[in-house]
């Protein structure tokens, strides 16, 4: 049984929304702001009913509306021509898949075809009609009637539902803890509840009950309740101490989990996060399934207690749906860059829709770098080091002596694999600057370059180079030497007097220098970066910037 | 093997007990058990609850009526109609009237107005309308609404089979087509209601509902020999139910229980009074119309259904009087019914209001007084 899409609208920061899962695990990553928590949180909503370890009927407020849809609403209703708008309403929609599902199937979807599956909608109350109207009618409305709103759940069969009776269950594993009033956290509570059979719960509940009402036959108790029937003369009634037999699930509420002795709640939380992981990766019941959320886990664990972690999910996650959202490379890569899904401008890209090639030339790579080009705003993408230092410099002296990554673009150097960020670029639809050298050979690199140069050319992709094949008579150990590369034309526009100066040499020839700078690239790079006199860049390289 | 087996039972034969054990032997997939009347959906549960203290998970109990609307009609009604159903009305007779012409009703049709043809003006579906809205759903998807309950449920049971008519019995015959394995019990002499009154099947309704499973094209296996011991009514009672279906199998009475006044009784209307006070039966009534001693308890024939009471006092109409004296002479099929229901409702004594006059020796009867 697993969850394979999930659909939002007018969620908090998703007006339309929808995210495909994968059986196994899922990873989901994105800047910050982009999401990743909401989408965890909406899932764990439409499951469980429970908002922040709270019910939701007690939860609701405006602010889980999409901020645009709301001040859309409440516009159209003040507008004097504008066409008013019904009060909106906010959807989950969970598509599952799986055996003993068919009680779910119906096409009451947004598909409207036949699907299997249920949905949460915090939508406007019929019965309230006449209050709504009233307020409409006194221009009232400031923001969304949230007073007369209420959740309700649906199966696709248009069954009314309660999340008890959905059979995927999710534990939300994140880094803050929602507790009930005597401490006990709630999740680990849910979860541990969640691994019992129905005969164990029972079980506890009894024991549990058994506890109480061997407390109020003590006699010393007895004692205490006679002396204060006798003393008490509040009422004619009859005044005695209890303890609550009342609550449904006291049990719950009243009891404790401990590790080692020690409350759950007092130990650290990162081996909280671990604990919790484990429970619910050791859930195994027939007739459900468990789908574990788990937020941003590098945030609370040390590399190695990470490490403990992922291979523990690693090794356990078989029948199990996992969403982890998270910007650490490091889980991106140990937990497998096939299950990546990147979250970028309220859409996805899963990293298993990119070529073949492309997507196992970053599975074998760091996968530092591609987390790099999706989490910037825009990237430069240069060849080598010292392209990058170069391009560095260049952005500090437009803007400020500012370094491009604290306006967050990032300048990623990527060798010769161009073509592959390019291809994530595209898919992401991310601005990238492409800075490359003609090699002197200008048709070779459009060639190359074709589906993002002339009429294919993409308007978040610029590929910048000189468009000059310059040449010169130096042979380098009888190879002729290459006068299209960055430091040669670096060269050209500083002119030998300038350039000498900004690397620090005495070299009098330009031959001389050309070997010089050829030989020791980065350090002429580095020279340049901490350079305090001018230096000219060539043209495309302030394209690049721009 | 036969997936669909039919069972005619006898009134007082146990028939929901029966229904209830052969459900409760299944520990293994999803069983659901219907029927038409809430009062008999709250015997049936009364039933598990006696037999098993709780109901099963896998045991779901729900009046037809209901399940048509969960699981025929909500799944897919997409696929007919968009606006919401706001849930049922129960109808007697045909549904959906346009305008009279000359006293007699014309109703929408279902293709130019398909909406008043179904729905009310508050969108809540008319009951008679319900099982052809499902059929019509299942044409529409191609057989989904079908597949979805064949792998939701493993067996459906059905008891009080006597009750559905028209399109509900479209409905049994795409149930018998699929994997689900269909028990039905029922006695078509208590068809006292049916669920519906369109044209369609009105010549399988009331006790001739046995001939619909007749029908070759039906896979089912008819059984009228399993169930045919009443256990309820003494002998005489028994025997006079009998006579009042002599096309059907004889139904045998084992209540051997004696009380000092047990059997069929005609009573003169001078001494109801008296015979309420000595014996309190129930009194059953064709209809609110007839009026009855109002220090005493009463019940329309109808209501009585799938209840027992030790002793009943019933106020006969004519026909049947008539019938009682001539067997041979005319009683429509209702009133048949109706008598057949009211009369095996008791254990042990029937009392039947008539000022019999001289006629004392009336077949199967004994005068009181």
């Amino acid at each position: 049984m697993i969850i394979r899409k999930v659909k939002i609208e007018n969620y908090k920061c998703f007006k339309e929304f929808s995210i495909e899962l994968d059986e196994g695990i899922n990873i989901l990553v994105g800047d910050n702001e982009s999401g990743k928590s909401t989408i965890l949180e909406a899932i764990h909503l439409a499951l469980t009913g429970l908002l922040n370890g709270r019910y939701l009927k007690n939860e609701l407020t405006q602010y889980l509306f999409n901020n645009e849809v709301v001040t859309d609403y409440v516009k159209s209703l003040k507008d004097k021509d504008g066409a008013p708008k019904g009060p909106p309403q906010i959807l989950i929609e969970v598509f599952m898949s799986g055996d003993n599902l068919a009680e779910f199937e119906g096409d009451n979807n947004s598909r409207k075809a036949p699907d299997c599956g249920v949905w949460l909608k915090i939508a406007f109350k019929e019965d309230y009609k006449s209050e709504y109207e009233e307020l409409v009618k006194n221009g009232n409305v400031e923001t969304i009637p949230i007073e007369y709103y209420e959740p309700v759940w649906e199966s696709f069969a248009r069954d009314q539902i309660t999340p008890r009776t959905i059979p995927i269950k999710s534990a939300f594993i994140d880094s803050s803890s929602h507790r009930y009033l005597n401490g006990s956290d709630v999740y680990i509570s849910r979860i541990i509840r969640e691994n019992l059979e129905p005969k164990e719960v029972v079980d506890i509940s009894q024991a549990y009950r058994r506890m109480k009402e061997a407390f109020m036959a003590e006699e010393a108790i007895q004692t205490i309740n006679k002396r204060i029937k006798s003393s008490a003369k509040i009422s004619e009634k009859d005044v005695k101490l209890s303890v609550d037999l009342s609550s449904r699930n006291a049990w719950e509420t009243s009891l404790m989990t401990y590790l080692d002795g020690i409350p759950f709640h007092h130990i650290g939380k990162g081996e909280q996060c671990i604990v919790k992981t484990q429970l619910a990766l050791g859930h195994k019941k027939a007739k459900e399934a468990n789908l574990i959320l788990l937020e941003e886990p590098e945030n609370h664990l040390s590399h190695s207690k990470l490490n403990q972690l992922i291979s523990t999910i690693k090794a356990n996650c078989e029948d199990k749906q996992i969403l982890v959202s998270t910007h650490s490379s490091f889980v991106a890569n140990k937990l497998g860059l096939g299950s990546l899904i990147l979250l970028n401008e309220g859409g996805t890209v899963r990293l298993k829709e990119l070529s073949p090639e492309t997507k196992s030339f970053f599975e074998r790579l760091s996968g530092y770098d591609t987390l790099r080009l999706i989490l910037c705003k825009k990237a430069i993408l240069v060849e080598g080091d010292s392209d990058e230092l170069v391009v560095q410099k260049a952005y500090m002296t437009q803007n400020q002596n500012k370094l491009p990554i604290e306006d967050r673009i990032d300048v990623i150097s990527v060798g010769t694999s161009f073509l592959r960020f390019l291809e994530i670029a595209e898919k992401l639809n991310k601005t990238v600057s492409v800075v490359t050298d003609n090699d002197g050979n200008v048709a070779a690199l459009k060639k190359k370059y074709e589906n993002y140069l002339n009429d294919k050319s993409k308007c978040n992709i610029a590929i910048c180079f000189d468009e000059t094949e310059d040449s010169g008579d130096l042979e380098i150990g009888g190879k002729k030497f290459n006068y299209n590369t960055l430091e040669p034309k670096l060269l050209k526009v500083n002119g030998l007097k300038a350039m000498t100066a900004i690397l620090g040499t005495d070299h009098t020839g330009v031959d001389e220098l050309h070997r010089y700078m050829k030989s020791n690239k980065t350090e002429c790079a580095l020279k340049v970066f901490d350079a305090t006199r001018k230096v000219v860049y060539p043209q495309y390289i302030l394209d690049a910037i721009e | 093997m036969n997936n669909n087996r039919l069972i005619v039972a006898a009134a007082g034969s146990g028939k929901t007990t029966f229904l209830v054990n052969e459900a409760l032997r299944w520990k293994e997939g999803r069983i659901l058990l219907t029927t038409f009347t809430q009062a008999n959906e709250a015997e049936i549960i009364k039933k598990i609850i006696e037999i098993n203290k709780c109901i099963p998970e896998n045991i779901t109990v729900q009046t037809w009526f209901s399940l048509l609307l969960k699981h025929g009609v909500r799944p897919y009604q997409g696929a007919l109609f968009e606006k919401g159903i706001k849930g049922l009305v129960l109808t007697s007779g045909q549904s959906g009237v346009k305008y009279y012409s000359k006293d007699n009703p014309v109703y929408f049709g279902e293709k130019k107005d398909f909406e008043k043809h179904y729905f009310t003006d508050n969108l809540k579906i008319y009951s008679d309308k319900l099982p052809k809205f499902v059929c019509r759903c299942n044409e529409k998807t191609k057989g989904e609404v079908i597949d979805r309950l064949s792998r939701i449920y493993s067996h459906i049971f059905i008891d009080e089979v006597q009750d559905l008519s028209g399109y509900d019995l479209e409905f049994l015959k795409l149930l018998f087509k699929c994997k689900i394995v269909t028990l039905l019990v029922g006695d078509p002499r208590q068809g006292t209601y049916s669920t519906s009154n369109t044209s369609k099947n009105k010549r399988f309704s009331k006790s001739r509902i046995v001939h619909f499973f007749e029908d070759t094209s039906i896979d089912i296996e008819a059984d009228s020999d399993s169930l045919t011991i009443n256990h309820r009514c003494v002998p005489e009672i028994c025997t006079l139910s009998n006579r009042l279906f002599p096309g059907f199998k004889k139904a045998t009475s084992d209540n051997n229980e004696r009380t000092g006044h047990d059997g069929v009784f005609l009573v003169k209307s001078g001494v109801v009074a008296e015979y309420l006070e000595t014996y309190s039966p129930m009194q059953l009534r064709d209809s609110i119309k007839t009026v009855t001693n109002k220090n005493h308890r009463t019940m329309n024939f109808g209501e009585s259904k799938g209840l027992v009471f030790d002793r009943v006092l019933i106020y006969p109409t004519r026909p049947f009087i008539n019938w009682l004296i001539d067997n041979k002479s005319d009683l429509a099929q209702t009133s048949r019914s109706k008598f057949y229901v009211a009369i095996t409702r008791a254990r042990y004594s029937v009392g039947i209001i008539y000022d019999y006059g001289n006629h004392t020796d009336i077949l199967g009867t004994v005068t009181f007084k």
